[in-house]
């Protein structure tokens, strides 16, 4: 009996799923979970990275072309971003929410003035599947769930294992004492910032070619990717990771069973309820 | 040659003036005492000295003027802070602490077990579950580690136990083998076995200064911090 007689055929979906979950929210990580920042221009940072890779296709007929530059154009706009605005606000959190609504209107107002409100397409950059155990698995879809994995670890690398993330933790962890033991706090808060960008430009472009792309396409993903790191735990990526599980899988499940729109809603409810249990869970593990 | 010379410090929270016209000067290698009650001013100046709070007046740091650089770049050129409280960076281990502050990357652990050997046991551990004894040994271990000219030092014996406070001051003692340090301090005893020269702040500003011998001698400095 082959896998597939046993497993749904679009079980790989769920994987994908989990996959683009974690993958939206790995830069959120990093400007909401770690710099405190209320991001709300997240979703247009991911929009950016998809219309790179649109239009770097459009221009060379390289998708993959565009993959490189669309987390390069993203880390820019978040420099501007950071250097203009946010670090202005670093001392005033919620402030940082109205500040990034309005670059969010900004840029996808701008989009939308280029390149129009109609759905825009990104070619697969490699096309086909291939079959495993009775199963199919489109290579594209194999290859963001490879980077994403790829990324968590480069991520987890980046923060536990080096100078930088160490500084950064510094940094994150308290400020003022950061800048007397020689680290320039400022300047650590930019290149999070920066990174978080640059990842969200390549998730974009990542998952551009399993979308239909219009100025809308961000919004879609900021509440996804917020619940993500809300429910994982503000600077945790194994919380990150565990919260994508929880409601990417449920999402890919639910839309099995029900219509998408009601599997959203079901998914906000057990993001409202993780919410709700996720101190007693926390309470009881730390208690062990 | 003075490793600090301070000039019209005039410093404070937004519209608040907390210091005002304040002046001093710390002689290279000697102990220098900043006494006075609670809300004196005392943190207010350790801050604006390290580039924490903006100020107006003249910051000299081994004879280059600081007063208008970020904390990084004061303290990349030699002077060091060890803060009364919240001294520890929470999620971060002992020897990632050492780390930070060694300048180069293997003599931080090293340098600090000889000075705390407490430490040794503690490096894997979370700095935020230290005692506040041990806090203090890593801070003021953190300062030594990288090579400073200067120490500012934030009522290092503030709530510590006794047995351990003779501790502390056999290692600010040590210290200032090392470097020149500006002591803020309440208890008079540590302060007058520590500093060979002391100012008392009140409201701002300095209402006495001397040897502090002298000020201990004269009954000034009890009269001055009297409750």
């Amino acid at each position: 009996m082959s896998i597939a007689a046993v497993i749904p055929i679009d079980s790989f979906n769920v994987v994908v799923l989990i996959a683009v979950f974690v993958l939206i929210s790995l830069g959120l990580h990093f400007t909401f979970g770690l710099l405190n920042i209320v991001n709300l221009a997240h979703g247009e940072i991911l929009l950016i990275g998809a219309y790179t890779a649109f239009q770097v296709q459009e221009w060379t007929g390289s998708v993959l072309l565009g993959m490189v530059f669309a987390p390069i154009v993203a880390a820019a706009v978040g420099l501007v971003i950071d250097r203009g605005v946010l670090r202005f606000l670093y001392e005033r959190p919620l402030d940082t929410l109205l500040a990034t609504f309005g670059i969010s209107v900004v840029i996808r107002q701008g989009i939308q003035l280029r390149y129009s409100a109609n759905p825009r397409t990104v070619q697969d950059p490699i096309g086909g599947s291939f079959e495993l155990a009775g199963l199919n698995f489109p290579w594209w879809r194999v290859i963001i769930v490879v980077a994403t994995i790829a990324l968590v670890f480069g991520v987890r690398a980046l923060l536990d294992h080096t100078r930088f993330g160490l500084h950064a933790r510094a940094t994150i962890a308290n400020p003022d004492l950061a800048e007397t033991v020689r680290i320039n706090a400022d300047g650590m808060r930019t290149g999070l910032f920066v990174i978080g960008a640059a990842l969200g430009g390549l998730a974009g472009a990542l998952i551009a070619p399993i979308n239909t792309l219009n100025p809308s396409f961000g919004v879609l993903f900021l509440v996804n990717s917020f619940l993500v790191v809300i429910i994982g735990g503000k600077g945790t990526l194994r919380g990150l990771v565990t919260a994508a599980v929880i409601l990417g899988g449920s999402l890919a499940v639910l839309q099995f069973v029900v219509s998408t729109v009601i599997a959203q809603i079901l998914v906000l409810v057990i993001a409202i309820v993780g919410v709700r249990i996720r101190p007693i869970m926390v309470e009881a593990l730390e208690a062990r | 040659m003075n490793a600090l010379e301070v000039t019209a410090l005039t410093s404070g929270y937004g519209t608040s003036t907390v210091l005002r016209n304040v002046s001093l000067t710390v002689p290279a290698g000697e102990v220098v005492a900043v006494m006075g009650r609670n809300g004196a001013g005392k943190t207010t100046l350790l801050r604006s000295l390290i580039g924490l709070l903006p100020h107006e007046g003249s910051v000299v740091l081994n004879g280059t003027e600081v007063s208008e650089l970020k904390g990084h770049q004061i303290s990349q050129r030699g002077m060091v802070w060890v803060p009364q409280d919240d001294s520890v960076f929470p999620g971060l281990t002992v020897k990632e602490h050492l780390s930070i502050a060694a300048r180069d990357e293997d003599s931080g652990a090293t340098s600090a077990i000889e000075m705390f050997p407490i430490l040794q046991e503690r490096l894997t551990q979370q700095a935020q579950t230290l005692s506040g004894g041990e806090k203090k040994m890593l801070s003021i271990a953190q300062a030594l580690i990288s090579r400073p000219s200067l120490i500012l030092m934030d009522e290092p014996t503030e709530g510590i136990a006794p047995v351990v406070v003779s501790e502390l001051m056999l290692a600010i003692e040590a210290a200032a083998n090392k470097a020149a340090v500006l002591l803020v301090e309440q208890n008079i005893d540590v302060a007058v076995a520590l500093s060979t020269h002391g100012y008392v702040l009140e409201h701002g500003s300095f209402v006495e200064e001397g040897a502090m011998q002298e000020l201990h001698e004269s009954g000034r400095l009890e009269e001055r911090l009297a409750i």
